[in-house]
């Protein structure tokens, strides 16, 4: 039977739902589960998240100094 | 008491706007454009870049930016000098706003490395774009990686069909082999072939593709790293008054660098050279049968060696 343009437009969202699952699976296997969910929250959120973890992180005496090489990666 | 992430994002906006509004083509990038593209990278550092035309027009908005009623100084010995002629062949400027260690950290670029084009044609808010981002982030650092693939996914999200140049990931790849992708697209990068044909060689040829990058990274940061040490030599035993602003600096680091310091070290090796040497270097390490897939990378370097 031919795909026709009405089946092809009512496949579409179901493609770009698998396609947002297999991504967020990929966040879960680079990022793990927390920055994952992280990753997929609305941008004000997100740097709120990043920003109270970066704050933290210096509270407790973590640095994060980078070299000046003149040159960067 | 050390600045907020929050404080520090809105510092640097705030630069960004005001360095636009005196006609600054400027956009942030890296670390905290990766957090605005949707990947979350812990950073309080900024990485922006500038168009080497507007390298004098930033250093004179630098040098009376203040934070906290201070203002910036030039960091490290091997900081090139913020000017036109060192920002056109590759070279990075990083600024301090003291405190160190709690206090702002600013590199500035003229050229987005391994761009294959002009990020300042496609700037999304205060951020370089995603394509730039993810070029960028070709590295030779291991955990830059996951952040090209994931940049490159959003784009693809977001209709942008480039964002196949920027996957990585061998599973993501394999569920999305029917996926038609441009001729075009398949030509700069061949291992997307192999993702369609699901061929088995595509693992390997992935990891060549990488490895081939962190090779890349590795000859161009040495071939930089050779051609500062006389400058680096030259700019510690100069000694500036306690208190020397920005300008003095800034006046020091170009006396020096017109001595020293190569304008552009990546023309005078060579592009074609330095690639050269990525490949056989990588041809000790990975299956030969892999190299046939690596991409031709020049468009990544012409930018920078023009």
């Amino acid at each position: 039977m031919k795909n026709t343009r009405r089946q092809k437009k009512k496949n579409a969202p179901i493609a770009q739902q698998k396609f947002r699952e297999a991504i967020y699976d990929f966040h879960v296997r680079a990022f793990g589960e927390e920055m994952a969910r992280v990753n997929h929250l609305p941008l004000a959120a997100r740097r709120r998240y990043i920003g109270e973890m970066v704050d933290h992180a210096i509270r407790k005496g973590v640095k994060s100094d980078k070299p000046a090489l003149g040159v960067t990666p | 008491m050390p600045f907020s992430y929050a404080e520090l994002e809105r510092f640097y906006e705030k630069l960004v706007t005001r360095a636009r509004s005196c006609g600054i083509a400027c956009a942030i990038t890296s670390g905290m454009a990766c957090v605005a593209l949707g990947v979350s990278e812990a950073t309080k550092d900024c990485d922006l870049l500038c168009t080497p035309a507007s390298a004098g027009d930033l250093l004179d908005l630098l040098g009376e930016t203040t934070l906290d009623g201070r203002l910036p100084s030039y960091r490290g010995n091997l900081t090139a000098p913020l000017d036109a002629r060192w920002f056109h062949g590759g070279w990075t400027s990083h600024f301090l706003w003291p405190p160190a260690g709690s206090g702002a950290y600013l590199d500035v670029f003229g050229v987005a490395p391994r761009s294959s084009s002009r990020w300042e044609t496609e700037i999304q808010g205060f951020y370089a774009n995603p394509h730039t981002v993810a070029e960028m982030k070709r590295t030779h650092r291991d955990k830059d990686w996951p952040f090209v693939t994931a940049l490159g996914a959003r784009m693809i999200e977001m209709g942008d069909e480039r964002g196949w140049l920027h996957l990585y990931d061998e599973k993501l790849l394999r569920a999305f082999a029917e996926t038609k992708r441009s001729a075009a697209l398949i030509k700069r990068r061949p291992v997307l072939k192999l993702a369609a044909n699901k061929d088995p060689k595509l693992r390997p040829a992935l990891r060549a593709e990488i490895g081939y990058w962190h090779e890349l990274d590795r000859v161009r940061m040495n071939i930089y790293e050779n051609a500062v040490r006389r400058y680096m030599v030259e700019v510690r035993k100069s000694h500036l008054p306690p208190g020397a602003g920005l300008s003095a600096q800034h006046e020091l680091r170009v006396r020096h660098a017109e001595k020293y310091l190569p304008e552009n070290p990546m023309r005078d090796y060579g592009v074609t050279r330095m690639i050269s040497e990525a490949r056989e270097a990588l041809s000790e390490i990975i299956n030969p049968t892999a190299m046939a897939w690596l991409p031709d990378v020049r468009e990544h370097f012409t930018l920078v060696a023009a």
